[in-house]
């Protein structure tokens, strides 16, 4: 009777905890916003046109693909895996779409979602071999993905012999600039994947087993959960938003080349590694990664209005993102695991 | 149609990547190093070669690429592979213009014509070595000053323009830069900033909107080739700015339809289709008993503008 | 020819020092006292015995001999001197040598390469002299009669019991006093335990002395001049071995007083409906074409008792489609059924408390909550959306009724103790409402207090009609839980004790028997 009593809950604490807000990952979560801030505030405080509605806007538009990727990247690192193929990826799929937003005779409309389909699709089934390959010949991602990165790059020079594709529907060239309250509009996009993400991760059954894959695969296993469909799931939805990026460089910059997108995948890595993802799975928030896409984002911009040299500036972000890892190893220690 | 064309590429690779017996001496045999074949500008290279040799027949062709810009590793296995196959003429577009001084040196002791296209080596790791080898290439630095003087014209003294640079380390980027300076001086133009985009478009249009963030009163930009140009008119699309003139080089065909509508005020074609076939040409007479090359073989480049745009 | 040597080494023990000598070594892990009191003397020239049961000491007592482990107490001489190794190198230095249960092999090297190690011959560059590695290592292996191995070859290319005579080789590549063999013929078929005792016999006639590990006693008997039993940590005795006997042996490692501890007053709650049946089932690694037939009611608890190695976590696994087994037939209540997931077998109703609760049983980095429910998430969502006010309540139900003591259902696992960690994956299960729970070791690491609680609460599961099959190597455990008890050794069930036959010596002779028959025919 007593324990029937106490079944009646509402202790939100708890169900905080269960969606992935423990304090200690709102403190982790808190910590990479507050060092994002600290950023800003530099910025703002020694160049004179960083804190300007027109550079906010962009900041937004320059992270917005990687902030896509990264959001992919999430889910794989999670489990654990890795995907080194996003850059080429990309590519594949801007090709794959640009070769179907100029297919003639098509109305603005057809060619647009013809194209998205064919650019996620390819994204799709990309990122399901990816994932299909490691988990049934138990093979670490980072070998498959980075025969992937080889794959789609060559198959992105093949379909397009090596060249360019540009000409789009200017409308469809249009939105990729579009504004809404000086906000991108693909930007805006990004957040809404970054939500959905979120909810997928912290309140869905499916995103509860990524995180327990990530920490201890045995016991999922055990507990009766197919391994297999969780990681190949895991890469083939990071394979489907390498598709959405591809439609969203090819809306900003009007061209599809096949040479596109090279070193990617290690941005989009160094987001997720910064918004304090744990490279060994089972740990990390995709609010995080959009803290983390967000802090190199504004370094990357806040550093040339700083009138630092590129080559300072590489060295700049590498040192970030190390620093970003050695804080969140003592931050481990400190709170306990 | 295309697959026939890669079947083609792959056939030749593998044609010189094998030690094959020294060819019937009736023809000539050319060895072509080429870069990265995923690049439009040497693969449309290749193919001139390639029509070329067609067109002549009186020689043989085998050509090689590479599978990137950096990868230096597959020039210096291919131009030894050339050497052991002992064809009549090596040229060669270098990856690199110091690496690739002493695989050379060794095919022209071994009685090879080399002729070195597109990127001059470098003139003290040739004297090192002790070669005299002449280059037949474009002005990357020419080309650069003829289109940065379009745009100094076109702005006026004291106008304030950006540099975009190519690859840091890379001769045609570094001669393209000085270019763009020399123009720059002869202009009496102001340079703001200099920046590398390393030759892509995204970064190109991410960088050059963060530099016009900080400058807003740019009035020109020097992109070192057109994939960056077309970021930084994507760019200035964007921001709503029409009053910002652009140069570009190379003349690829993205940038056409952008040359009409007076996006990209000016670029430079260096006719890269026909660099290699014109170093095949130099170097056939060399192999058929005339006079030894010397220095640098200019070729052709020409301005490109909305008037002369095809 | 034995008995010789035996006579010869007592000889010699009598009017020689000892090589090796402990006194009183005490050593604490936490609050478990792993050693309680080990004292032991090695003559130099004798192979000694050392067995006990699991849990005994015995490891602890090779780990402190070669310098992994501090003891917090005690004394150790070796020939004379005061002797504590603080790194295993230490002790090879002093001439003490130890081949591993685990191997300690580099597969990918050679056998030359491995051999040498720790010393590979060098030029003044330090290049290592191919040509004196490979003449030293054809010796070292010549020495101990194994000529029909390739110096040159991998590691790799070695069947176990080739591996396991390298380890001795090099080992023996120093110059040793002491060689201590942890369970060296426990991988070994009975022509290749021959060849080890021949080494052995002859490592003794050279003044080697041995401590010899085992499970086997017959093996004790053959080769070893005297035994030392030990019991929860302390030495029990030291023997001749032509003093004693096996029926001696096995009363002092179990020990007289644990007998009391039966509850006879308990009764069986078995159903006559019977829940789980195997007919000559096979796991993956069963060498025996019969393989395991048994059948357990509902409402019946069955003990599956047996030495490391036995077999019984791989019965279990097999059960569980943890690892598919290799053939033979499991019926549930009945129906012949085969799983081909640990999904399926859960599906049918069986839940598996696996052995290693950190590494297979729980997240402990997530939520307990979200570990009580990682087997039955389609009870607290709904289209796939978690419902945690579902999961919370069922967590603080399953938590009252196990009388879980945690922070909140929100709080990770990591913080609970071995007992309420062990009660979380009991939980697991329970949320599932099994027909048939596997237990294996489900009191490890777990303190006594919650020991005595996980037991009540598993007579309470049979009390509901759970049937339940429990591995277990403490053997009081199982004389507590079990309604029956099945004695398995080498993959085979060796022996079945109803409830008023329950005695250790009882099992553990099943189980020593069973290795005899099995060994050396």
């Amino acid at each position: 009777m007593q324990a029937l009593e106490k079944t009646q809950v509402t202790e939100t604490d708890d169900t905080r905890r269960l969606a992935g807000w423990s304090p200690k990952v709102l403190l982790r979560d808190a910590g990479i916003g507050l060092a994002l801030l600290l950023l800003i505030v530099f910025f703002s405080v020694s160049t004179e046109h960083f804190l300007t509605p027109n550079n906010i806007s962009n900041i937004l538009t320059q992270i917005t693909i990687n902030l896509i990727l990264a959001v992919g990247m999430t889910f794989v690192i999670l489990i654990g895996g890795i995907d080194l193929s996003v850059g080429s990826m990309l590519a594949f799929c801007a090709v794959v779409g640009g070769t179907v937003l100029t297919i003639p005779d098509l109305s603005v409309f057809q060619a647009v979602a013809l194209a998205t389909l064919a650019a996620i699709g390819t994204g799709v089934v990309c990122g399901f071999l990816n994932g299909w390959i490691s988990a049934f010949w138990g093979l670490p991602s980072f070998i498959v993905t980075l025969g992937m990165l080889n794959i789609a790059r060559g198959a992105a020079l093949q379909v397009t012999d090596a060249r360019t594709i540009y000409s789009f529907p200017p409308s469809f060239n249009a939105f990729g600039s579009q504004m809404i309250f000086g906000v991108p509009v693909v930007f805006l996009i990004a957040l809404v994947l970054v939500a959905i993400a979120w909810f997928v991760l912290s309140k869905t059954v499916f995103g509860r087993l990524l995180y327990g894959i990530g920490n201890n695969e045995e016991a999922v296993r055990l507990a009766g959960h197919s391994l297999m469909f969780y990681k190949v799931a895991a890469f083939t939805i990071a394979g489907a938003l390498v598709g959405i990026a591809a439609m969203v460089y090819m809306a900003r910059l009007n061209i599809a080349s096949p040479i596109i997108g090279i070193g990617f995948e290690l941005n989009a890595i160094a987001a997720v590694i910064i918004g304090g993802t744990s490279l060994n799975g089972g740990r990390g928030t995709v609010i995080g990664t959009l803290l983390g896409a967000c802090i190199t984002g504004v370094l990357a911009n806040g550093l040339i209005l700083f009138g630092l040299s590129d080559f300072m500036r590489q060295m700049i972000t590498g040192v970030v993102i190390i620093l970003a890892v050695i804080i969140d190893k003592y931050r481990e220690r400190l709170t306990g695991v | 149609m295309k697959f026939s064309r890669f079947a083609s590429i792959v056939a030749l690779t593998v044609a010189t990547a094998l030690p094959t017996i020294a060819v019937a001496a009736d023809k000539p045999v050319v060895g072509l190093v080429m870069k990265s074949l995923a690049n439009d500008f040497f693969k449309n290279m290749l193919e001139g070669a390639e029509a070329h040799a067609k067109k002549r027949g009186d020689y043989e062709l085998k050509a090689i690429g590479m599978q990137n810009e950096t990868d230096f590793e597959s020039q210096l296995n291919g131009v030894e592979n050339f050497i052991t196959q002992g064809v009549d003429a090596i040229v060669i577009a270098p990856a690199d213009s110091r690496a690739m001084v002493a695989p050379l040196k060794k095919a022209m002791d071994a009685g090879i014509v080399v002729v070195n296209f597109d990127v001059s080596l470098d003139e003290q790791a040739k004297k090192d070595a002790g070669i005299d080898l002449a280059f037949v290439g474009p002005d990357n630095r020419g080309g650069a000053k003829m289109v940065g003087d379009a745009l100094a014209k076109d702005l006026g003294a004291g106008a304030k323009v950006v540099i975009l640079e190519g690859n840091p380390g890379a001769d045609n980027a570094a001669q393209r830069k000085l270019g763009f300076e020399d123009a720059i001086a002869a202009g009496k133009l102001d340079l703001l900033d200099s920046r590398t985009a390393h030759w892509e478009t995204e970064e190109a249009n991410a960088v050059f909107s963060t530099m016009l963030t900080a400058h807003p009163d740019i009035q020109g930009v020097l992109a070192a080739n057109d994939s960056m140009a077309i970021g930084v008119v994507k760019a200035l699309d964007a921001a709503g700015r029409n009053d910002i003139k652009v140069v570009g080089f190379d003349n690829v065909p993205a940038v056409a339809p952008m040359l009409k509508d007076g996006k990209l005020l000016a670029t430079v074609d260096q006719f890269g289709s026909q660099m290699a076939a014109n170093a095949i040409d130099k170097a056939l007479e060399v192999v058929a008993g005339g006079p030894k090359l010397e220095g640098w073989v200019k070729t052709d480049i020409e301005l490109v503008t909305k008037d002369n745009v095809k | 020819m034995i008995n010789a040597e035996t006579v010869r080494a007592q000889a010699a023990g009598v009017s020689t020092p000892p090589v090796l000598e402990l006194h009183d070594v005490k050593k604490s892990f936490g609050g478990t006292r792993a050693l309680n009191g080990v004292s032991l003397s090695i003559q130099p020239g004798e192979v000694h015995g050392l067995i006990g049961e699991n849990g005994a000491g015995k490891s602890t007592l090779i780990k402190v001999l070669c310098g992994i482990v501090r003891p917090d107490e005690g004394a150790i001489n070796l020939a004379g001197r005061p002797y504590m190794p603080t790194t295993p190198r230490e002790a090879k230095v002093n001439g003490l040598q130890v081949v591993h249960q685990e191997f300690n092999l580099l597969p990918y090297l050679s056998v030359a390469e491995n051999i040498f190690i720790e010393h590979l011959p060098r030029n003044a560059l330090g290049i290592v002299k191919r040509q004196e590695m490979h003449a030293g290592a054809r010796a070292a292996l010549d020495a101990i009669g194994l000529s029909d191995i390739d110096v040159h070859w991998p590691v790799e290319r070695l069947g176990i019991a080739h591996r396991q005579l390298v380890e001795v080789a090099r080992a023996l590549m120093t110059e040793s006093r002491i060689l201590i063999l942890d369970e060296p013929t426990a991988t070994l078929t009975a022509r290749e335990t021959e060849r080890l005792f021949a080494i052995i016999n002859d490592l003794r006639s050279r003044g080697v002395s041995i401590i010899f590990v085992s499970h086997h006693l017959d093996e004790v008997f053959r080769i070893c001049d005297r035994v030392t039993v030990l019991r929860n940590g302390e030495t029990v005795f030291s023997r001749s071995i032509a003093a004693t006997s096996q029926d001696e042996l096995v009363r002092a490692m179990v020990g007289r007083k644990l007998q009391q501890q039966m509850a006879s007053e308990i009764v069986s709650l078995a159903r006559p409906e019977e829940a789980l049946s195997l007919v000559n089932f096979r796991h993956l690694q069963s060498p025996h074409a019969h393989g395991i037939s048994l059948r357990l009611h509902r409402g019946e608890i069955l003990g599956i008792a047996g030495l490391v190695g036995s077999g019984r976590t791989e019965l279990l696994r097999a059960i569980a489609a943890a690892e598919l087994p290799l053939s033979g037939e499991l019926r549930l209540e009945g129906a012949p059924i085969s799983f081909r997931s640990p999904r399926e077998a859960i599906n049918a109703g069986i839940g598996f408390v696996t052995e290693d609760r950190k590494e297979e049983g729980l997240i402990l980095n997530m939520p307990i909550a979200a570990n009580v429910t990682l087997a039955s998430l389609a009870d607290v969502s709904r289209a796939g959306i978690l419902d945690a006010k579902a999961e919370i309540a069922v967590t603080q139900r399953l938590g009252a009724e196990l009388k879980l003591k945690y922070g909140g259902p929100g709080k990770n696992a990591a913080t609970l103790s071995g007992g309420n960690q062990q009660k979380v994956v009991l939980a697991k299960w329970l949320a599932r409402n099994p027909k048939v729970l596997l237990l294996d070791e489900p009191t490890r690491g777990v303190d006594v207090g919650a020991k005595a609680e996980i037991y009540a609460l598993i007579r309470q599961f049979a009390e509901r009609g759970l049937a339940l099959l429990i591995v277990s190597s403490e053997l009081p455990e199982l004389m507590t839980l079990s309604d029956r008890i099945l004695v398995m050794s080498q993959h085979r069930v060796v022996g079945e004790l109803s409830r008023p036959e329950f005695s250790e010596e009882r099992i553990l002779q099943y189980a020593y028997q069973g290795e005899q028959q099995q060994g050396r025919h």
